[in-house]
C-alpha cells in the first residue's frame, strides 16, 4: 500500500487538525491481549470472534438435540418432562439457526469479503465491531431465559402465535425469545449493510462484480436476503412483544387479531433465511471444488446468476410452509408453483459442481471431501424438497418427520457441512497453520455416518406418521426402530464434533514441529492466498490490480503456445510478504461493545422493570454520544513514512499506481463511518 | 509449488476400504429404507385407504421414484468422479487438466431439462390440487328421530389443548366465523363427540375444522392429508373412506405442552352401523332404575343425598355431579343448568355416551381392555391426577388464570372407584370388533 503523507482521513482536502480529546474519548490502542479483542475493529479478529462464538452455541445446540434424541430414543421417553422437552426443541432450533449457522456464516462473511475483493477492511470498521458484540449480547441475552426466564421459549422456533401468546406461554421464555431475536436482528442488519457497501464500494482496482469470487457474490446474496427479510421478521417479533408485554391484540382472533398474519410475517422472513443459511455454503463450495480438480469453476456466470435468482425467487415462496394452514387453494396452486421453479437454479448449481470436477485432477483434502459431501447430501435435503412443492402430498408430508429429515438434509448436509469444509479450507490463512488432515478425514465420515444415521431415518418415521414436536410417542405405530437408530446416529455426530476440537487443539499444539504452510497451501485461486498465513494485520502491502477472474491462480500460471497450463512464478514470487510497515489501519473503540451491552439492558427492564430498561437505555445513548464524538483516529497513531516501505508485486509494477489510486477509497470509508 | 504441511499428510491416505464406504452406505440406506417402510403402521402415509389418500399417493409415488433416480444420478456420478479423477497430491505434477471454464450449451440444456421435468410435475400437481379440493359431497339420507331427512354430510371438527371434539350438525346450519362474538361459543349441535367420530364409508364427508385456543391441526393420514385448525377461521376439508374400520389420527402443528398426546380416531361405518350410530349419540344418556331418582331430584334442582353404603354407581354419580359436572356434559343429567367449562377453551368432552368410546383422554388411552373388560386401571390414574398421565396445565394456577386440561380433584380412591363405576354405565358398550380394531397393534 502506498503511504501518503497526510492523515488519511481528510480526503477532503482540509488541513489535518487533530485535537486531543480528553479521557474516555481517546481512542484505545490495540496490541494488548483481551482489551485488544474487546475494542478491535479489524474484520478479520471481529470473524474470529463470530467463529469461536458460534462454534460454542453449536456445542449448546448440539446438546439440546442430544437431549431430543435421548427423549425419543424409545416410545413414552422419561428423560425430560414434556414442557422442559418443548423448551429444549425451541432452543435447540433457534440456537442452530441465529445463533451458529448465520454467525458462522458472518464469520466468513467478516474474514474473507474484504480479502477476497482486495480490501483494508470493511467499509465501516466501527459498525462491523457493533454488529459482532450487539449479536451476541442478543444470543446471550436469549439463553439467559433459562436461567432467569423460568426455561426456554417453548413455542418452536417459529413460534406460531397464539401458542406463542401470554395466554398459552405464560412464562418468560417467548419474551426472551422476541427479545434476544430482535437484538440479533439488528446485528445481522447493520453487519448486511456494512458488507454489501463493501463489496459494493471497495474493490479493488480492476475487481468488477464479475470478476468476484463466487464466495463473496452468494455472501453478497446473502446480506441483500439479510437486508430485507430481517425487517419483516423484527416487525413480527415487535408485534409479538406489543402482545405479550403491552396487551395488544395483534395475533389474538377473539379481538380480531389474526393468528396468521404471523405466519405470513415469520415466513416472508423464514424462508429467504434458508437461503441465507445455504448460500454462503454453496459459495465456500464453489471455491473449494476448483481448488481441489485443479480447473476453475465451471459456468461462472450461471453459478452466480443462478445464486441471484435462488436470492429472488426465494421471496415467493414462502406460503409452501403454510399449505395447510388454510390460505385457500388459489394461494397454494401458486405457491406450489413457485417453490418447484426455485428448483431449477439449485439444480444448476450442483451440476455445474459436477462439472467442475468432471475431467480435473481431484484431491480429496478434508476441505474437499466436506465440499463434495456438501454437494451429495444436499442433492438428497433439495430432492426431498421438491417432493413437498407438491400441495397435495405436502398435506400429508408437513409438521411430520419427514420435514425434519428435509431441512436438516438442507442446513446440516447443504449448509453446515460446507461451512465445516471452510474451516479446513481457511485455517490456515486465519492461524496460520493447517488442521492435521487425518483427523480431519476421521471428523469428515464420522460426520457424514452420523448424519445419514440420524437424519436418514427421520425419513422413514416421517412417512410413517410421525409428527414433529411431540416429546413422546406410543409404541406400535412403528416408530421405535428407526427413531434408536437416529439417536444412535446423534452420538456419533457429537463424537465427529468431539473429534473436531480434539484436532483444532492437536493442530495446534504439533503447528510448531510442522513447516509453515506458507501463503497458499492448496495452490488456490482468489486474492486472499497471495497474502502470508496467517493474514497480517494490514491483510494487502499493496492493493492488487486485478485482470481477471481467479486473479491469484492466474500470477501463477499462464498458457503456452498449446494452451497448457505453465507455472509462471512461484507463490513466494507472486505472494506478498506482509512486511509493509506503517500503514494506516482504523483505530480500535470500546464504544461498539459499550453500546451492544446497553441493550440486553432494555430487554431485561421491558420483561422484569421498566427502570432496568431506562439505565440500558442511557448506557446505550451514552455510547452512541461517545462514538459520535470520539476522533476519527488515535491522534497519536502513526500513519507511516512515505514510499520508502512499500513493496512493489514483482510481477506487475503496475500495482504502485492503481494503490496509489485506490488509497481514497480505502481511507476514506473509515472516515465517513 | 513448496512441500507443505497439508501435503505430506495426504500422501498416505489411499486405503480401497475407505473408498467403498459411500457406495455401500447409499446402497444400505436405501435397502433400510425400503424395510422400514414395509412394517405396519397406523399413521402411514404411503397406505392410503381413501380415494383422496389414494390420488396423494399417485402423485407423490412417479416423484419418489424420479426423484430417487436423480439421487442415485448425482451421487453416483460424485462417487464416480471421486473414484476416477482422484490424485493424491499435486505435488511434482506439472500437468493440469484442461481448464474447462464453461459450456453454454451444456448449461442451458441442465436448465431446461430440469425445468421440463418440474412442468410436468407441475402439471400432474395442479391436476391433483383440483381434484382433491373439489367438493364432491352428495347428500345422503338418513333418519333423525324417525323421520327420514338428506343430510350434507359435515362435521364441525373443533381442536383445543389437547383433544379433538366433532359436532354434527343434522339439520341446515350456516356457519360464519365473522357472526361469532366469540369463536369459541359454536352453536348447539346434535351430537358432539370427543377423540373419535364416526363417518359413513363410501361418501365424500365435508370438514369444517377449527380451534378454540391455539393452532391445531387434524390428521388422519390413510384418509386424506392434514388440515390446520386455527381459531378464528372454519377451514373446509373432507375426509372419506372406502371401507368400514378404525384411522388413527394424530394432531399434527404444535400446540403446547401436550401436542404428542392430542390423538384422534375416525371410525368408518356402513349405512346400517352409521344411522345406528346416529340413533344412539342422538339419545340422551339412559341411567339404571337405581340411578333415575336421583337423576329426577337433581335435575329438579334438589339432588337427593346419597349415603355412604349406597352402591358404587349411585355414590360415582353423586361425586361426578359435585365433581365433574361443572365441566363435563351429560345429556339427560346435567344439560339444563350446563354452561360451558371453567377452562381456557370454555369446552371439555361431552361425556354422554362416554363409555360407548373405545378411547380416552384425548384418544390416547384405551377404554377397554384387550380381553374387553373396561380399563380402571388407567382411568383411576387419569381422574386420580390428570396432569401425571398426560401433562396438562390445570393445577397450581396463578390468580385468575383458567385451567388448560383437567384438574386434580383431589378424589379419594373410593370415589375414583365409583366415578368409573359411573361412568362405566354411559354405554351402550361398543361391540367387541370395534374395542379390537382401536388397540394399536
Amino acid at each position: 500500500m502506498a503511504i501518503t503523507e497526510e492523515p488519511l482521513a481528510l480526503t477532503s482536502g482540509e488541513a489535518a487538525t487533530v485535537e486531543r480529546p480528553l479521557g474516555a474519548l481517546t481512542r484505545p490502542k490495540g496490541g494488548n491481549g483481551w482489551r485488544d479483542w474487546l475494542s478491535t475493529v479489524d474484520h478479520k479478529k471481529i470473524g474470529i470472534m463470530y467463529g469461536v462464538a458460534a462454534m460454542f452455541f453449536f456445542v449448546v445446540g448440539g446438546i439440546e438435540a442430544l437431549l431430543i434424541r435421548l427423549q425419543l430414543a424409545a416410545p413414552d421417553g422419561q428423560i425430560l418432562s414434556a414442557e422442559v422437552y418443548n423448551q429444549v426443541f425451541t432452543m435447540h432450533g433457534v440456537t442452530m439457526v441465529f445463533l451458529f449457522i448465520m454467525p458462522l456464516a458472518a464469520a466468513f462473511a467478516n474474514y474473507l469479503i474484504p480479502l477476497q475483493i482486495g480490501a483494508r477492511d470493511v467499509a465501516f470498521p466501527r459498525l462491523n465491531a457493533l454488529s459482532f458484540w450487539i449479536w451476541i449480547s442478543g444470543a446471550v441475552f436469549l439463553n439467559t431465559s433459562w436461567i432467569v426466564g423460568g426455561g426456554g421459549a417453548d413455542c418452536g422456533w417459529f413460534c406460531y402465535s397464539p401458542n406463542s401468546g401470554l395466554a398459552f406461554s405464560p412464562s418468560h421464555g417467548v419474551d426472551f425469545y422476541v427479545i434476544g431475536l430482535q437484538i440479533a436482528g439488528v446485528a445481522s442488519l447493520i453487519s448486511a449493510a456494512n458488507l454489501i457497501v463493501t463489496v459494493l464500494n471497495m474493490r479493488a482496482p480492476g475487481m468488477t462484480l464479475f470478476r468476484m469470487p463466487v464466495l463473496t457474490w452468494m455472501l453478497l446474496v446473502t446480506q441483500f436476503l439479510l437486508l430485507f427479510a430481517l425487517p419483516v421478521i423484527t416487525v413480527a417479533l415487535f408485534l409479538l412483544m406489543f402482545d405479550r408485554l403491552f396487551d395488544a391484540q395483534f395475533f389474538n382472533p377473539e379481538t380480531g387479531g389474526d393468528p396468521l398474519l404471523w405466519q405470513h410475517l415469520f415466513w416472508i422472513f423464514g424462508h429467504p433465511e434458508v437461503y441465507i443459511i445455504i448460500l454462503p455454503s454453496f459459495g465456500i463450495i464453489s471455491e473449494i471444488i476448483p481448488t481441489f480438480s485443479r480447473k476453475p469453476i465451471f459456468g461462472y456466470s450461471f453459478m452466480v446468476f443462478s445464486g441471484i435468482a435462488i436470492g429472488f425467487m426465494g421471496w415467493g415462496v414462502w406460503a409452501h410452509h403454510m399449505f395447510v394452514s388454510g390460505i385457500g387453494p388459489f394461494s397454494v396452486a401458486a405457491f406450489s408453483l413457485s417453490t418447484m421453479f426455485i428448483a431449477v437454479p439449485t439444480g444448476v448449481k450442483i451440476l455445474n459442481w459436477l462439472a467442475t470436477m468432471w475431467g480435473g485432477k481431484l484431491r480429496f483434502t478434508t476441505a474437499m471431501l466436506f465440499a463434495v459431501g456438501t454437494v451429495a447430501m444436499f442433492t438428497i435435503g433439495g430432492l426431498s424438497g421438491v417432493t413437498h412443492s407438491l400441495a397435495p402430498a405436502d398435506s400429508q408430508q408437513t409438521d411430520t418427520y419427514y420435514i425434519v429429515a428435509h431441512f436438516h438434509y438442507v442446513i446440516f448436509g447443504g449448509g453446515v457441512l460446507g461451512l465445516m469444509g471452510g474451516l479446513y479450507f481457511w485455517w490456515p490463512k486465519i492461524f496460520g497453520h493447517c488442521l492435521n488432515e487425518f483427523w480431519g478425514k476421521v471428523h469428515f465420515w464420522v460426520i457424514l455416518v452420523g448424519f445419514n444415521l440420524t437424519f436418514g431415518p427421520m425419513h422413514v418415521v416421517g412417512l410413517q406418521g410421525m409428527s414433529r414436536r411431540i416429546d413422546t410417542y406410543a409404541a406400535g405405530y412403528g416408530f421405535e426402530f428407526w427413531n434408536l437408530v437416529a439417536t444412535i446416529g446423534s452420538f456419533i455426530i457429537a463424537l465427529g464434533v468431539l473429534i473436531f476440537f480434539f484436532n483444532v487443539w492437536k493442530s495446534r499444539r504439533d503447528a510448531a514441529d510442522l513447516p509453515a504452510p506458507g501463503p497458499d497451501p492448496w495452490d488456490a485461486r482468489s486474492l486472499e492466498w497471495m497474502l502470508p498465513s496467517p493474514t497480517p494485520e494490514h491483510n494487502f502491502d499493496t492493493i492488487p490490480v486485478v485482470e481477471s477472474e481467479d486473479e491469484w491462480w492466474h500470477r501463477k500460471y499462464g498458457y503456452d503456445e498449446n494452451k497448457r497450463v505453465v507455472r509462471i512464478a512461484t507463490i513466494e514470487e507472486a505472494a506478498q510478504d506482509g512486511s509493509a510497515t506503517g500503514v494506516h489501519l482504523p483505530a480500535p473503540s470500546f464504544w461498539p461493545l459499550v453500546l451492544a451491552l446497553g441493550l440486553p439492558l432494555i430487554g431485561y427492564g421491558l420483561i422484569f422493570n421498566l427502570w432496568l430498561a431506562v439505565v440500558g437505555g442511557a448506557l446505550t445513548g451514552l455510547a452512541i454520544y461517545s462514538w459520535a464524538l470520539e476522533p476519527v483516529d488515535d491522534p497519536d497513531a502513526d500513519h507511516g513514512h512515505g514510499h520508502d516501505d512499500h513493496h512493489d508485486d514483482d510481477d506487475d509494477g503496475g500495482d504502485d499506481h492503481a494503490a496509489d489510486d485506490s488509497e481514497p477509497v480505502t481511507a476514506g470509508a473509515e472516515g465517513g463511518e | 509449488m513448496a512441500t507443505t504441511q497439508t501435503e505430506r499428510l495426504t500422501v498416505s491416505d489411499k486405503s480401497n476400504f475407505w473408498r467403498r464406504i459411500p457406495g455401500a452406505g447409499v446402497v444400505a440406506l436405501l435397502g433400510l429404507t425400503l424395510a422400514g417402510c414395509a412394517s405396519d403402521a397406523e399413521l402411514d402415509t404411503l397406505k392410503p385407504e381413501s380415494g383422496t389418500a389414494d390420488e396423494i399417493y399417485g402423485l407423490v409415488l412417479p416423484v419418489f421414484i424420479v426423484a430417487g433416480l436423480v439421487l442415485v444420478l448425482i451421487c453416483g456420478a460424485v462417487l464416480w468422479l471421486a473414484l476416477k479423477n482422484r490424485v493424491p497430491t499435486y505435488e511434482g505434477d506439472d500437468e493440469f487438466p484442461e481448464q474447462v471454464s464453461h459450456n453454454n450449451t451444456l448449461e442451458i440444456t441442465w436448465t431446461i431439462v430440469p425445468a421440463v421435468i418440474m412442468v410436468i410435475i407441475a402439471v400432474l400437481t395442479i391436476v391433483t390440487h383440483i381434484s382433491i379440493n373439489k367438493d364432491e359431497a352428495a347428500a345422503i339420507e338418513i333418519e333423525v328421530d324417525g323421520e327420514a331427512r338428506m343430510w350434507d354430510p359435515t362435521i364441525v371438527v373443533v381442536g383445543q389443548q389437547w383433544w379433538w371434539e366433532y359436532r354434527y350438525y343434522l339439520d341446515e346450519f350456516d356457519l360464519d366465523a365473522s357472526m361469532l362474538e366469540d369463536p369459541r361459543d359454536l352453536p348447539p349441535a346434535d351430537i358432539v363427540t370427543s377423540g373419535q367420530f364416526a363417518i359413513p364409508t363410501g361418501v365424500e364427508v365435508d370438514l369444517v375444522v377449527t380451534s378454540r385456543d391455539v393452532i391445531h391441526s387434524h390428521w388422519i393420514p390413510r384418509l386424506n392429508g392434514k388440515r390446520d385448525a386455527v381459531p378464528g377461521r372454519f377451514s373446509p376439508w373432507k375426509i372419506e373412506a372406502d371401507d368400514p374400520g378404525v384411522y388413527f389420527g394424530q394432531c399434527t402443528e404444535f400446540c403446547g405442552l401436550s401436542h404428542s398426546r392430542m390423538r384422534m380416531q375416525a371410525i368408518a361405518m356402513d349405512e346400517a352401523d352409521f344411522q345406528q350410530w346416529i340413533d344412539m349419540q342422538m339419545s340422551p344418556a339412559t341411567f339404571g332404575e337405581e340411578l333415575q331418582p336421583y337423576v329426577a331430584s337433581y335435575r329438579a334442582g334438589e339432588p337427593a343425598t346419597v349415603s355412604e353404603d349406597a352402591s358404587g354407581v349411585l355414590r360415582g354419580l353423586d361425586t361426578f355431579v359435585a365433581q365433574c359436572a361443572s365441566c363435563h356434559l351429560v345429556d339427560g343429567l346435567n344439560d339444563l343448568d350446563y354452561d360451558g367449562a371453567e377452562v381456557v377453551s370454555g369446552s371439555a368432552p361431552n361425556l354422554t355416551h362416554f363409555a360407548n368410546n373405545t378411547t380416552f383422554a384425548g384418544a390416547i388411552f384405551d377404554l377397554y381392555n384387550d380381553d374387553g373388560t373396561f380399563n380402571r386401571d388407567d382411568l383411576a390414574a387419569w381422574i386420580r391426577n390428570p396432569n401425571d398421565v398426560k401433562a396438562n396445565f390445570a393445577n397450581d394456577l396463578a390468580d385468575g388464570e383458567l385451567p388448560r386440561g383437567m384438574p386434580n380433584r383431589n378424589l379419594t380412591e373410593r370415589q375414583i372407584s365409583d366415578v368409573i363405576d359411573f361412568l362405566e354405565t354411559l354405554g351402550p358398550r361398543p361391540s367387541d370388533e370395534r374395542i379390537a380394531a382401536t388397540e394399536v397393534e
